[in-house]
């Protein structure tokens, strides 16, 4: 092959790598601005990726819901349409195979359990992932520990969540009305 | 090579003096030597380049790993495309300038790795959830056209250790079939058979050919979805099949330490072999084997590629005479088939093919005063016994007396065939 021709392959090959992320970046912003936030009750603890650092998993407390179907199996995909509660906290509103036709406001998941007796199922939500520095990885799972043991006021720890057309970017994780990140330098 | 050549620059003067050749010839030489000096590819520098650009960018990898907090979006953003874009513009550059092996090496090292780190960043500045397994595909995917542009070693390596990683990752613990390594692995295949089409004594295809098979045999476990009792079949038909490779004409010449495929085949058929020595493993496994679909097609495709080697090499294995080790592909099934109905029959005849390939090794080792070989042969035979130590009812003293006599055969082998050396 000519030289010119390798080269020309390369230029597309090149591209096809700027895509990529560029692509991943336009996704996550178009959620951000034109997204619909929920906030989602949760408990961190902190793992490592080798490639991409420290993150905490967010052990979420919405990970239930009832529903007629009996069938649910292990890693089968769920689609939960979301509705807010009293106090400002996202909760299901529904459970679906697939995807909401009727709302924008309904997030994936993957079945953790289900079609047990007493009609409910388990899921695990996809954006259980929030990446730290390396030093405040830990400190973020022992404040979130505190905050929940010590009982203070506003205690609330949570996520929150952009939400738009089943498309989830998680935003921040709060803990006593201020930013996870924030909270540890504190 | 190059002392020689050296040593011959080194007396053009006197060669010149004593008007054995002319001044004109001795600077005609002298240029024809450096000449060929600064266009034989440096392999040491090749070397030093990839390892270079390896630990530049798993660095920037770890840096990004850190996380930086304090760093705004945007400029985090910019970095995640800084090292993505130095890369592509070096590639872009030893493309088109035709640089060294050096610097296409070098900088498609670096590029690889700057792919991965731009994902990683991203992924951290959106916490993006996607596993870690789809995020080495995706990296993978995005740097194997990169080998046959640059026609690059390295990157060969590389692209298989990750989508190694990659089926691992993926496969195991999970019920999903890892298909993207297979295709990618198929990808590969044309670069490494142009090597050894090309320089089949180069290292790097001494390398693959430990490499390979040590892929193949991780991953294997990655592709079974149902309970264990198909594992241990398959991987002897792995194992047999990879000895088989080993043994096609334009690998089986190379030096045993250049050749992964025929060391790691006849090891790994002998740990299997050993492990249906036991009467327990096929008393657990042959009567509640029940293989998924997948099982059946990754056994038949086995079987298929040993059907090929075998005709490829057939040449070969007839002027070499018998060997076992060559037939165990189809003498196992046999001897599976014979264990559905009685399996103390298939436990005698295993316990006979590996007696029967370690007396089969010595012979050879000692044919080819092979020092190596004949312990191997010896080896088998000491770990055949041992094995039978466990589970049989025979007395101390005959268990005694049949490791004492392995013992001085160990002795006598090699004494014999130092003997031999010396004669000869």
């Amino acid at each position: 092959m000519k030289t010119r021709h390798i080269f020309l392959i390369f230029i597309g090959l090149s591209l096809i790598q700027l895509f990529v992320p560029f692509q991943m970046i336009s996704s996550k912003e178009s959620v951000l601005r034109n997204g619909v936030p929920y906030k989602f009750k949760t408990r961190p603890v902190d793992p490592t990726d080798p490639f991409r650092g420290k993150y905490i998993t967010l052990n979420y407390e919405l990970c239930t819901a009832k529903t007629n179907d009996t069938l649910w199996s292990r890693n089968d995909d769920i689609y939960i349409k979301l509705q807010t509660d009293s106090l400002g906290f996202a909760k299901v509103e529904e459970v679906s195979r697939s995807e909401f036709k009727n709302s924008d406001d309904f997030v994936r998941g993957t079945v953790a359990w289900g079609g047990s007796k007493d009609g409910t199922v388990n899921f695990n939500l996809e954006f259980n992932r929030y990446y730290m520095e390396e030093s405040k990885a830990y400190d973020a799972e022992v404040a979130a520990i505190e905050s929940v043991r010590d009982s203070l006021p506003n205690n609330d720890t949570y996520a929150v969540v952009y939400i738009k057309e089943g498309n989830a970017v998680l935003s921040d994780v709060i803990i006593n009305e201020m930013s996870i990140k924030d909270y540890v330098e504190k | 090579m190059k002392s020689m050549n050296s040593k011959l620059i080194k007396e053009l003067p006197e060669l010149v003096s004593n008007k054995v050749i002319s001044v004109a010839v001795s600077e005609k030489i002298a240029e024809y030597y450096a000449r060929k000096t600064d266009q034989s590819p440096n392999k040491l520098m090749v070397i030093f380049g990839v390892l270079g650009s390896i630990l530049i960018g798993l660095g920037i990898i770890l840096m990004v790993a850190h996380n930086w907090d304090d760093m705004a979006k945007s400029i985090k953003t910019m970095f995640a495309f800084i090292p993505l874009l130095i890369g592509q513009l070096a590639v872009g550059y030893s493309i088109i300038k035709k640089k060294s092996a050096v610097w296409k090496e070098s900088s498609g090292t670096f590029l690889f790795f700057a792919v991965g780190s731009s994902m990683a960043l991203i992924s951290q500045i959106y916490n993006i959830p996607g596993n870690f397994s789809s995020y080495l595909l995706t990296w993978v995917l995005l740097c194997v056209p990169l080998v046959y542009l640059l026609k690059s070693n390295a990157l060969w390596v590389l692209n298989l250790v990750f989508i190694s990683y990659y089926a691992c990752e993926y496969g195991f613990g999970s019920q999903h079939m890892p298909l993207w390594y297979v295709v990618i692995l198929l990808g590969l295949l044309p670069f490494y058979i142009s090597k050894i089409k090309k320089d089949n004594a180069s290292n790097l295809v001494g390398v693959i050919s430990w490499l390979l098979p040590l892929s193949l045999i991780i991953t294997l476990g990655a592709f079974i979805k149902t309970e264990w009792e198909s594992l241990p079949y398959l991987y002897l038909l792995l194992f047999s099949t990879i000895y088989l490779l080993g043994n096609l004409p334009f690998l089986a010449n190379r030096q045993l330490r250049k050749n992964g495929y025929l060391v790691l085949g006849s090891i790994g058929t002998i740990v299997m072999l050993l492990l249906f020595s036991f009467k327990w493993i096929w008393k657990e496994s042959i009567i509640n084997i029940n293989p998924s679909s997948e099982e059946l097609i990754i056994g038949l495709v086995l079987f298929l590629i040993s059907a090929v080697t075998f005709k490829c090499s057939w040449k070969k294995i007839k002027k070499e005479g018998f060997n076992l080790f060559l037939y165990i592909m189809a003498l196992f099934p046999v001897l599976c088939l014979i264990g559905t109905t009685s399996i103390i029959t298939a436990v005698i005849g295993v316990n006979i093919v590996l007696f029967v390939l370690g007396l089969i090794t010595i012979k050879k080792g000692i044919d080819q005063y092979h020092f190596g070989i004949s312990n191997y042969g010896l080896l088998i035979l000491s770990s055949l016994i041992i094995c039978r130590f466990f589970d049989t009812n025979i007395s101390f003293v005959f268990k005694g007396m049949l490791f004492v006599l392995i013992g001085a055969g160990f002795f006598v082998v090699n004494y014999l065939m130092l003997k031999r050396n010396i004669k000869k």
